[in-house]
């Protein structure tokens, strides 16, 4: 057996997974096959009185299905391995003697439902150790009884709750919610797994509360009317989970799993799933991405130059990856209010139970702020996140250039302005490179790494690799105008301001775009991002592409009048308390006319897809899956339809083809 | 040894702006500040040794609490050290000791004081009573033992009041400068004029001063100036305040002893190899000191025979000094120090042979003292020598002299010299 190891030595038998060259435990026919004998020879020997299942990979337990398997399965192997996966977990479930799950490091997916197979679970205290059934994410469900046990075992609601938004809980929340049952040191986990054996065959827990048609029927219709607003009806699977899950608490096993299976081979033949899968390996690509000829250096010590948003945004989420970081401002009121900021995003992450206390403070502690020009010779990477103005941060570049060690890398945060004309100002300029991050920093996972015509191939090579360590995804782009992300979207955010200028009204330009399947409207979007921000993003983008870009009049005048979004409490829509309380009406009285959206979303995503093309001919990004993640993780831009290009070519928009089908 | 950077916080007054931060927040912000001004790697740093009067009941060892959370890496080992009021100064000559003996060759050496949160303590009957608590097993010894409780149990003695009282003398500090006003004749006028002129000083040189402090960002607003000097603080307005320590008699009042302040210091000190090693360039250099022991009674006079024991041990005199800074405990005591070091007389009550001279009252505390600035007890004998170090460059003086009368009978001094 290669994927795993059986010893029946002492009365107590242990299946060890150790899948041979890889670092992770995955689930495919060969490994389900092997645990299937293994589980047969336990049950034919009678001196056994229990069974451990337990890891011998330092990080995971067992990541789940296959993903590559299942991503070319047909659909008869998929049913077939659906049906395999089920069995071998059913014969885990119907051993004579108690099993139990020693969990330590990722319990995901497949390697989730193998643990609620068994009768009790344990779980190492280890931060690695993450457990959760992530499905939906990728447009699928728990289909080897993943669906079936876990409302079983923690209550309908609570299932729910980890299915549907497809959770991966630690430790502490896993043992909370009831999925394990006790959180030990690794050291003791499977010594602390073959006490729990004593515990016998653990029994069905009963609900009549919850678990009673008429409750299921009610807890059902509530979290249908959840999904749907959370998902505008886009998205199929956490819908199908909902049905499924929601019987199985007053089904048979049997019956439910036969569900769970008809669910999972009729979501899988969706595009939905392919997109979501297949963006899935996107990101796996990046943040494996090497670059040929440079080696990377490991970067623990950081300084960010500039407290504002963007600022403050990144030191932060450096603190929270053990990075020290030094955030300078020249004004020490915007270090003040920077540092609030951060604390803000601290007590937030708290809230959500991201950090404890302990961990908190130390990520705070590792900020310092002054308003000195500090040596930072002891820093190996500096970010600039200042002012969008060249001749400021030509200024602060000469300065740093004094301040660093010659090896310290220095990136710029601009999210426009060429970085190449930094190189001017710098010694050593294979140094410089840019590192676009999107706002807000801790909530979007890309990292735009611009590579200037100075960039040598180690400084590029450190620049990804420490965007892939704080747990980014980095896309190298080209110095060009707006580099890949903003040139794409501008022309989708100014044609929805002309489209406002037009007369329609600014609630059906978001709710078209909402429903199309993006995460916000583009009006909601420009006063999230700031009509002064966008407005000079736009500006940069005309200058360079005149034929096509231009800035319309209405961002101007609302530049002009202080109506700079939710920021300042007014742009397109008036807020209160941060939140948007209708139109600016203020607004609507300047426009004429009256038009409708009709036709709305295919025009603007044409402009998208039309840019999205144009950066590729141009080489502004390597690849169409460059494109494809970075709007995606970058913008939001629904995922399900796979990114701009993805999707011209899905529904036939382009004449061109990006990806081999 | 060598002195290449030193910082502080803000001073501020107990129950003010930094009284939300306990004692190790403050020591962080000194010592973070310290290491990113200087910008050195953390991990060259041989020990960190600050200076701590009330110990934090919640970090013991608060000079580790401290490095630690300041990004000092966890080899480098800290230690805390308590000399009451001149903690701070025994921070830096331990280094020096440290460093004279091959244990080392660059520390951060510093004090912290967050006299906002020195804890309250219950009374010995209470905390009898809660042991009997803690032990008792039936319902009914656990009622009876509650029963015992009374109310006077509960009404908890301020650990500041506590900490500021000589348990060998059983005087207040401010009974001890009530003595020495006393004995030495320093009258009430005299006092409140000399603590007004501390306040007329610090106000005149906030500038200079703000150049000794990294600012606190706090609520997102940066605390960057201390809040103990008051415009308001004249003679005329001093001579209202009534006195503390001896209510029908006496002539110590809250006006013209030192505040009772949250602060901290951090410095950087080391071998001249250490310093060439890592890019760093002195800002002066420690020549010698002395801490010499005197009455409990009459601590304030510590000054007196600390200065000079110092003076002999380096050969300098009183006239070699161009910068001097005594800290100002109480006016009174100050002022009988200056009265002991000048008149033959009054020196021979301080135990001197013959006087070491006067000390010009403009080349003393030129940027006010601890009744401006206040005082927090284990910081103010490093932020003597901060701003001693800090006058030497911008007046272009050669040599300073720093002294502290130290709580339980003692005095510190120690000399300094622009290189």
């Amino acid at each position: 057996m290669a994927n795993l190891s059986l010893d029946t030595n002492g009365s107590i038998a242990r299946i060890e997974f150790d899948r041979p060259n890889s670092s992770a435990n995955v689930f495919d026919r060969p490994a389900l096959e092997e645990l299937d004998q293994a589980l047969s020879q336990v049950e034919a020997n009678a001196a056994l009185r229990g069974l451990v299942l337990s890891s011998a990979k330092p990080s995971i337990f067992i990541a789940g299905a296959d993903l590559e398997t299942l991503a070319d399965a047909d659909a008869v192997q998929m049913r077939e391995l659906i049906l395999l996966g089920q069995r071998v977990f059913n014969r885990l479930a119907d051993l004579a003697v108690p099993a139990v799950a020693a969990i330590h490091g990722a319990c995901v997916g497949g390697g989730c439902e193998l643990a609620l197979a068994c009768d009790w679970r344990v779980a190492s205290d280890d931060a690695k150790t993450r457990i959760g059934l992530p499905e939906t994410q990728l447009g699928i469900l728990p289909a080897w009884g993943g669906s079936t046990r876990l409302p079983k075992r923690i209550g309908l609601p609570a299932a729910l709750g980890i299915i549907l938004p497809g959770k991966i809980l630690r430790a502490g929340a896993a043992r909370s919610v009831g999925l394990v049952d006790d959180v030990v040191p690794r050291e003791r986990l499977v010594d602390y797994a073959e006490k729990l054996v004593s515990r016998g065959k653990r029994k069905q827990r009963r609900f009549p509360l919850l678990h009673n048609p008429l409750a299921a029927a009610l807890i059902q219709s509530r979290a249908r009317r959840d999904v749907l607003t959370r998902t505008r009806g886009l998205y199929p699977a956490p819908l199908k989970a909902l049905q499924v899950v929601s019987r199985a608490v007053t089904s048979s096993r049997e019956k439910s799993l036969s569900r769970e299976l008809e669910a999972v081979t009729e979501l899988a033949a969706r595009p939905e799933t392919r997109r979501l899968i297949g963006l899935f390996f996107l990101r796996e690509r990046a943040r494996k991405r090497k670059i040929p000829g440079g080696t990377p250096l490991k970067i623990s010590r950081a300084a960010v130059i500039g407290a504002g948003v963007m600022g403050s945004g990144i030191a932060y989420w450096l603190s929270t990856k053990r990075i020290e970081v030094l955030l300078q401002d020249i004004d020490p009121a915007a270090v003040a209010r920077g540092m609030a900021s951060i604390e803000k995003l601290y007590a937030e992450g708290r809230k959500r139970k991201v950090f404890d206390a302990v961990s908190a403070a130390r990520g705070l502690d590792r900020i310092q702020t002054t308003a000195e020009q500090a040596p930072l010779t002891s820093r190996q990477l500096v970010i600039e996140a200042a002012v969008e103005d060249l001749a400021i941060k030509k200024k602060i570049f000469a300065g740093l250039a004094r301040r660093c060690a010659p090896e310290t890398i220095l990136a710029t945060n601009t999210s426009a302005l060429p970085v190449r004309e930094l190189a001017a100002v710098i010694d050593h300029p294979e140094r410089l490179v840019g590192l676009h991050f999107f706002n807000p920093v801790h909530r979007l996972d890309l990292v735009e790494v611009v590579r200037a015509e100075q960039t040598s191939a180690g400084t590029l090579a450190t620049a990804v690799a420490f965007v892939q360590d704080i747990g980014k995804l980095p896309v190298v782009v080209a110095d060009r105008p707006g580099f890949l992300v903003n040139r794409i979207l501008v022309p989708y955010l100014v044609a929805a301001a002309e489209r406002f200028e037009q007369g329609t009204e600014p609630e059906a330009i978001d709710r078209a775009m909402l429903d199309f399947g993006m995460p916000m409207g583009p009006l909601r979007l420009l006063d999230e991002v700031g009509l002064d921000v966008g407005g000079h993003v736009a500006h940069t983008l005309a200058a360079a592409f005149p034929d096509r870009m231009r800035v319309p009049e209405i961002l101007e005048t609302m530049t002009k009048r202080g109506w700079l979004g939710r920021k300042t409490g007014i742009g397109f829509y008036r807020y209160q308390n941060g939140k948007a309380i209708g139109p600016n009406p203020d607004l609507l009285a300047l426009r004429q006319g009256k038009a409708d959206a009709d036709g709305l979303a295919p025009e603007l995503t044409g402009l998208m897809i039309r840019e999205a093309q144009r950066c590729l001919d141009e080489g502004v990004a390597e690849s169409a899956e460059d494109i494809d993640l970075a709007m995606v993780t970058g913008t939001g831009f629904a995922p399900f339809r796979g990114g701009p290009l993805r999707y011209a070519q899905d529904a036939k928009l382009s004449s061109r083809s990006f990806y081999p089908d | 040894m060598l002195l290449f950077a030193g910082v502080r916080t803000p001073f501020c007054k107990a129950g003010t702006h930094l009284a939300k931060l306990d004692a190790v927040d403050l020591g962080r912000a000194a010592v973070a500040a310290l290491l990113a001004r200087t910008g050195i790697d953390p991990g060259e740093i041989s020990e960190v040794i600050l200076g701590c009067v009330g110990q934090p009941v919640d970090a013991m060892n608060v000079a580790r609490v401290i490095a630690l959370r300041a990004g000092v890496p966890q080899h480098v080992p800290a230690a805390t050290v308590h000399r009451n009021c001149a903690s701070g100064m025994e921070a830096l000559t331990t280094a020096a000791g440290r460093l004279a003996t091959g244990h080392g060759d660059l520390f951060v050496a510093g004090g912290v004081e967050s006299m906002s949160n020195l804890p309250f303590v219950f009374r010995q009957s209470a905390v009898e009573k809660f042991g009997k608590l803690h032990r008792a097993r039936s319902l009914l010894t656990r009622a009876r033992v509650l029963a015992a409780f009374r109310p006077a149990d509960f009404t908890p003695r301020a650990g500041l009041l506590l900490g500021l009282t000589d348990p060998f003398s059983g005087l207040n500090m401010g009974e001890t400068a009530e003595v020495l006003a006393r004995e030495f004749d320093i009258g009430r006028e005299e006092q409140d004029a000399f603590a007004a002129e501390s306040h007329r000083r610090a106000l005149t040189q906030a500038g200079a001063l703000r150049e000794e402090i990294e600012p606190i960002a706090l609520g997102g607003k940066p605390v960057s100036q201390d809040n103990g000097p008051r415009e308001d603080s004249t003679p005329e307005k001093l001579s209202r305040l009534r006195p503390v320590f001896d209510r029908k008699t006496g002539s110590v009042t809250a006006g013209n002893s030192s505040q009772i302040t949250d602060g901290s210091v951090a410095l950087l000190a080391g071998s001249e190899a250490a310093g060439k090693r890592l890019g760093l360039e002195p800002i002066g250099r420690l020549v010698g000191w002395a801490y010499t022991g005197c009455d409990p009674k009459r601590m304030g006079l510590g000054p007196v025979q600390a200065i000079a024991a110092a003076n002999a041990r380096t050969k300098l005199g009183i006239g070699d000094a161009d910068v001097i800074e005594i800290n100002e405990a109480f006016a009174a005591q100050v002022l009988a120090v200056l009265k002991a070091l000048r008149d033959p007389e009054a020196g021979r009550r301080a135990g001197l042979d013959s006087p070491l001279g006067e000390i010009p009252l403009e080349k003393l505390n030129r940027r006010g003292g601890a009744i401006a600035l206040g005082h927090p007890v284990g910081a103010t004998g490093a932020r003597l020598v901060l701003t001693a170090l800090d006058q030497l460059r911008t007046t272009g003086g050669k040599r300073a002299l720093v002294s502290l009368c130290v709580g339980g009978g003692q005095g510190a001094a120690l000399w300094l010299e622009r290189l």
